[in-house]
């Protein structure tokens, strides 16, 4: 039903009520604009147009019956017309909530989607570069068995350019599929770890109790999701490595750190295990690069200096502290995203 | 002339690259994968090592590391495909932190080569 019939058909039942000689044919009339009311909602017209919609109806009245009595109105319509206008603007917050959250989810899943082309570009851009190594090398060597200035040395020159110009679309492909993946957003941290500590569940032994501690019921930071799953998984699997066979805990904590005169606000990330621990002269040196306590062939020792690199990219910081026989705690502080609609 | 070790897993790549530094007028053996490598060089110093980086097996940031930590003063060039990938997987701008004396994209042309070999023997 379009709108404007639906302005006629309200100053009918108003009518229809002010006029009724008995409390039923008012009910029904009531009854009869309270559906109208549905399809206002479904139709989502906007509360104020409702209100200037009612406004209208009630001047047609005045004007086609100018001896009303203004009580006569208000006992049969007003009163109940209240009610009817709450139960009409809660249903349409309702709904207004349900399309709201159907967009983010939308929009949730685009990025997601556009994640997984990024990673396939780059994939497939890996695959034809070599391809294309290939191509490039032996035409170069054929080339030396070629007489110079002869049409096949032309030819292959123009092989040469062709296989220039689909790097060269590889590389705008790379850097397209890179500016998906790679734009650093608000990332809801709690969800985040909550999901990344399933993931590890399954893959730590089961000695290994994981427990997850938060002062926050949310909180949010600017990064990529994948970065911080990376820092999170490299720190669990190194506590689970100093726990090793033994029984054992490993503690997430997340808390708040409040801005200071000096400082942002931080949200501060903790990853504590009861493992072996270390003596200070490793603790000194485990963000180098290269350095590993790890068997041969268990570990490049890359984890945590690419750690280190990570987290400082984000703005943020990362300390140890450890006791040989009590075990190890990381402190990581990164910049608490607080202009998000997470901190609500 | 010096002697090369060329790592890389595709084979077409490899008698490729063998072609090319051979008529740069170095000799070149050949390796699949960082295992292959890590052998070939117990058996015999390479003076320069070209790695890929993605391979199956023991991959050219392993291989890298490994030699790294063996204390290995070889001269590497990392060559690869993939300039940055964008998943968590290695690349050369890893390798590059980890000290390799040059690196080169593929495709790469002649000049490029002799660029990098001029520059990893440089030091």
């Amino acid at each position: 039903m379009p709108a404007s019939t639906i302005t006629l058909r309200y100053a009918e039942l108003l009518q229809q009520a002010v006029f009724a000689e008995d409390s039923l044919a008012i009910e029904a009339a009531l009854t009869a604009a309270a559906d109208l009311g549905r399809e206002l909602v479904v139709l989502e017209i906007p509360l104020e147009e409702v209100g200037e919609m009612h406004h209208e109806a009630l001047i047609q009245l005045g004007k086609t019956h100018p001896d009303l009595l203004l009580a006569q109105v208000a006992e049969r319509i007003t009163v109940p017309l209240m009610e009817a206008y709450m139960a009409y603007s809660l249903a349409f917050r309702v709904q207004l909530e349900h399309r709201t959250e159907m967009i983010v989810n939308a929009r949730l899943e685009q990025s997601r989607r556009l994640e997984a082309i990024g990673t396939l570009a780059a994939g497939i851009a890996h695959d034809f570069n070599n391809i294309l190594g290939i191509i490039v090398g032996f035409s170069e060597l054929l080339g030396d068995e070629l007489a110079p200035d002869s049409s096949a040395q032309h030819h292959l020159s123009f092989i040469q350019q062709a296989s220039f110009r689909a790097r060269d679309l590889i590389a705008r492909m790379l850097t397209f599929a890179r500016t998906m993946a790679d734009t650093p957003t608000p990332v809801e941290i709690v969800t985040l770890i909550g999901d990344t500590i399933l993931l590890l569940r399954a893959s730590l032994p089961i000695g290994i109790r994981l427990e997850f501690i938060t002062t926050v019921p949310s909180a949010s930071v600017l990064a990529e999701a994948s970065q911080i799953q990376q820092i999170l998984m490299n720190l669990c699997i190194n506590a689970a490595d100093a726990i090793g066979n033994q029984q054992g805990a490993i503690t997430i904590e997340l808390k708040l750190l409040p801005a200071t005169p000096t400082q942002r606000a931080m949200v501060r990330l903790t990853v504590q295990d009861d493992g072996e621990g270390m003596p200070p002269d490793i603790c000194q040196r485990v963000f180098d690069p290269f350095f590993t306590t790890k068997a041969p062939g268990k570990g490049s020792g890359l984890g945590l200096s690419v750690i280190h690199g990570l987290v400082g990219k984000l703005g943020g910081m990362i300390a140890i502290s450890s006791t040989p026989g009590v075990g190890s705690r990381f402190i990581i502080d990164l910049p608490q995203l607080v202009d998000s609609p997470a901190r609500n | 002339m010096i002697n090369i070790l060329i790592v890389d897993d595709e084979e077409l790549f490899r008698i490729m690259l063998k072609e090319m530094v051979e008529r740069e007028g170095h000799q070149a053996r050949t390796a699949a994968n960082g295992n292959e490598a890590l052998k070939a060089v117990q058996q015999q110093r390479p003076d320069l090592i070209i790695t890929d980086i993605l391979m199956p097996e023991k991959d050219g940031i392993e291989l890298i590391a490994d030699l790294s930590r063996s204390g290995s003063q070889i001269p590497i060039i990392a060559i690869s495909g993939g300039r940055r990938s964008i998943s968590l997987e290695f690349n050369l701008e890893s390798a590059a932190l980890m000290g390799v004396r040059a690196t080169l994209p593929k495709p790469f042309t002649r000049e490029a080569l002799r660029r990098a070999l001029a520059d990893a023997l440089a030091h």
